[in-house]
């Protein structure tokens, strides 16, 4: 299924990233050995993909969950489980920071190749869904026609070995459902499970047609060298089977009374009373993002006055380092070098956990710009007040922070309050090493009750809600300092 | 006594200061007068080591700087003697370069703050006091934006005068002023010459030097061509750049009232 091949557009990123990542399961110790010794199992999830993975807040449900937390039962340990994008998954795996992966991954020969799979446990294939007034029935009538799926799934794979299908990729699949609703595309390809889900959830006026057409079976992933952990979650698995709990768990997510999370049932209408029972969550993704963006503005500032004030010298032993600096930060993409600082720094032996690098890849990102901006400012001051400032006595340093750099700042503060903005909104880029800030809490909610309608526009005016108290500081000081500016 | 011996400046291929050579007496306004592209403000930078010069030496009392083709000083004795002569040789700009964001209070106090570590009272009294000769009591804490351009110089003088240097450089103080305002500059310049400080005025206009001038330096073609007191030069040249300097000004003014 899906899953698996949901690596997304940064598929080859995350490639790129897995050649430097080593499996670096150290000799000394099995897999095991060491979740047994640290009496926790680490799992990975993208929860984003329900009936599967859920989350809400820092709270996990659905299939993959609960039978995670059964296999941690049967090892007698405790599970970890640690939400993150599917993008990041599987290099988090090559890299130690997971034991497990259990998010809905198909196995694959392909995947086979780099990775270890268990024993199946589930079987699942895709399935279609039109408009009720459709008289599409199934696959065969799908030629001439526009199919949305999510974008690198097997069902996009598959739709693809059919000539005459034109298909529509979308990044998740509550948003080609709605667009299934608003007429853009005549039919939808998914999972049957997740497709039926959404449908008891929410969208109205869709049907399923036809029968599951792909046959594909799920497995937990391991990284290479975990044999022995591979044989324990075996073992566990056939236990499961065998106590019975392993039908208790699919009969509570696919029997036919399953509930499917179907509690908070919400529509792709606007729906106010969501709102009220998800401000919790959202709370916690607008306190991540803001502490994220702060930390990472206040940080950046002193490294980026740094930066500007070393390339304003003539001297190139301190100029051209921190030129290079800049090239290499403004030239490469913000995604990547956040999954550089989480992914590749710990084979250099620089461990930091998710937020640290988080903070760490956008100040380093940001201060880069910031410089620009700083260094644009001194070089806008007129040279006669360096020359003002040095023939009263002042040396060069003195002439820096008393003379120019007040200037400076006064002049830079509308274009750095413009980075600031930019740096609270780059930071849902964060959400690929799994921290659930506000664009993943919406992400994660919107999957969760299929209700994109509410969460986004509400994901939007949150970070209006954000980068207000930035302006209003900017304006603080723009009239504060208007007498002085004021030729 | 400041004493320029041989001093050549080159920009490339151009030389901008032609072996120029001259004496300056201490507590007297001397006034150096030329056509612009003479070389004289460029003179200026180089007696306040804004400029560096190729070859020659200036010599103000004790502090002596030499050409650069003799061999460049290392870094810290470049700064050390940078430091020597700023203590020494004020300067006011011929746009004043007044700090925009301090008041005009703060421009005078920042350098004896910064630089001669006076505590922050005893400098604002010092601070005071300048800005009371130069007649902006009452003005300490407006900013320049807010001050016209006569003020604006006269800060800019207090400012310089605050380091108490021996030497007062001045680049074409009327040429940012409105014509009305250079008979005030004038008076301020005499209240100048009572600190019995040594005044350097570099102008190219000839009736202002008639009316601040104690001693005249004729500046043209990078080198100084005559000097002398004021009323030699101004009533007698004996060169004849001078007389031809002298002669066009008039012309050139009179053509312009007619």
């Amino acid at each position: 299924m899906a899953m698996l091949q949901r690596t997304g557009h940064r598929a080859a990123i995350a490639a790129v990233l897995a050649m430097f990542v080593s499996a670096n399961v150290a000799a000394a110790q099995t897999t095991l050995e060491r979740v047994r010794a640290n009496g926790r199992v680490r799992v990975g999830i993208d929860a984003t993909y329900p009936p599967f993975g859920m989350a809400e807040g820092g709270e996990f449900r659905g299939f993959d969950v609960d039978i995670a937390r059964a296999i941690a039962r049967q090892l007698r340990v405790d599970a970890e489980l640690i939400n993150a994008s599917f993008d990041g998954v599987f290099p988090a795996l090559q890299n130690g920071n997971f034991d497990l992966v259990i998010s809905a991954v198909t196995i694959t020969p392909e995947r086979s190749g780099t990775l270890l799979f268990s024993d199946p446990y589930i079987e699942t294939g895709q399935q279609i869904v039109v408009r009720d007034d459709s008289p599409i029935a199934g696959l065969g009538d799908l030629a001439g026609r526009t199919v949305g799926v999510q974008i690198n799934t097997t069902a996009q794979f598959t739709l693809e070995k059919h000539p005459g299908i034109s298909i529509a990729k979308y990044n998740t699949i509550d948003l080609a459902l709605l667009d299934l609703q608003n007429g853009r595309v005549d039919a939808v390809a998914s999972d049957g499970p997740v497709l039926r889900f959404m449908m008891r959830n929410s969208f109205p006026g869709l049907k399923a047609v036809g029968a599951e057409y792909t046959d594909e079976k799920f497995g937990v992933v391991l990284a290479r060298g975990s044999d022995d952990l591979r044989r324990a979650v075996n073992a566990a698995l056939w236990a499961m089977q065998e106590s019975g709990e392993y039908t208790r768990i699919y009969t509570k997510w696919f029997g036919d009374r399953a509930t499917q999370g179907t509690l908070d049932a919400a529509s792709t209408a606007l729906d106010p009373s969501l709102i009220a029972r998800t401000w919790r969550f959202f709370l916690r993704g607008v306190w991540m993002t803001a502490a994220m963006a702060v930390s990472s503005l206040i940080l950046c500032l002193p490294l980026g006055l740094a930066l500007a004030l070393a390339r304003v010298q003539s001297n190139r032993i301190l100029s051209a380092p921190a030129a290079i600096y800049v090239e290499v930060m403004r030239g490469t993409p913000l995604l990547v070098q956040i999954l550089f600082v989480y992914f590749v720094l710990p084979s250099f032996g620089v461990n930091l956990p998710a937020y640290a690098s988080g903070i760490l890849a956008l100040t380093l990102n940001a201060s880069a710009y910031v410089s620009e901006t700083i260094r644009a400012g001194i070089l806008s001051i007129d040279a006669g007040q360096m020359e003002a400032a040095r023939t009263l006595g002042m040396s060069y340093a003195q002439a820096m922070r008393r003379i120019i750099l007040p200037q400076t700042f006064r002049r830079v503060v509308p274009p750095l309050t413009n980075e600031g903005i930019a740096l609270l909104k780059d930071s849902s880029l964060v959400s690929v090493i799994g921290l659930t800030e506000l664009a993943r809490t919406g992400q994660e909610l919107a999957s969760r009750y299929a209700a994109p309608l509410t969460i986004w526009p509400l994901v939007a005016l949150l970070y209006l809600v954000l980068t207000f108290p930035l302006t209003r500081v900017a304006e603080y000081l723009e009239r504060r300092w208007r007498p002085v500016t004021r030729a | 006594m400041i004493e320029v011996a041989n001093v050549v400046k080159r920009y490339g291929t151009t030389s901008v200061l032609n072996r120029a050579t001259f004496r300056i007496a201490e507590g007297q306004l001397t006034t150096i007068l030329g056509p612009s592209g003479c070389g004289k403000s460029t003179m200026l930078r180089c007696l306040n080591r804004l400029e560096r010069f190729d070859e020659g030496e200036i010599r103000i009392g004790d502090v002596v700087m030499k050409g650069t083709s003799a061999g460049a000083p290392s870094r810290s004795e470049e700064d050390d003697l940078i430091h020597r002569v700023r203590l020494r040789v004020g300067l006011v700009f011929q746009n004043f370069n007044l700090f925009p964001h301090l008041t005009a209070l703060g421009n005078v106090i920042e350098a004896p703050i910064t630089v001669k570590r006076l505590p922050r009272s005893q400098a604002d009294e010092v601070g005071r006091l300048f800005l009371n000769l130069v007649g902006l009591s009452g003005r300490e804490h407006e900013y320049p934006a807010r001050l016209s351009g006569g003020q604006q110089q006269r800060v800019a003088i207090a400012r310089a005068l605050a380091m108490e240097p021996d030497v007062v450089l001045f680049d074409e103080p009327t040429s940012s002023l409105d014509p009305r305002l250079i008979g005030e500059v004038a008076s301020l310049l005499h209240l100048l010459d009572e600190l019995k400080k040594t005044l350097i005025v570099v102008t190219h206009d000839l009736d202002f030097a008639q009316a601040i001038s104690d001693q005249v330096i004729y500046f043209e073609g990078g080198r100084a061509v005559e000097s002398g007191s004021a009323r030699e030069v101004f009533s007698s040249p004996t060169q004849p750049e001078t007389r031809a300097f002298m002669n066009s000004f008039h012309s050139g003014r009179a053509g312009a009232r007619a």
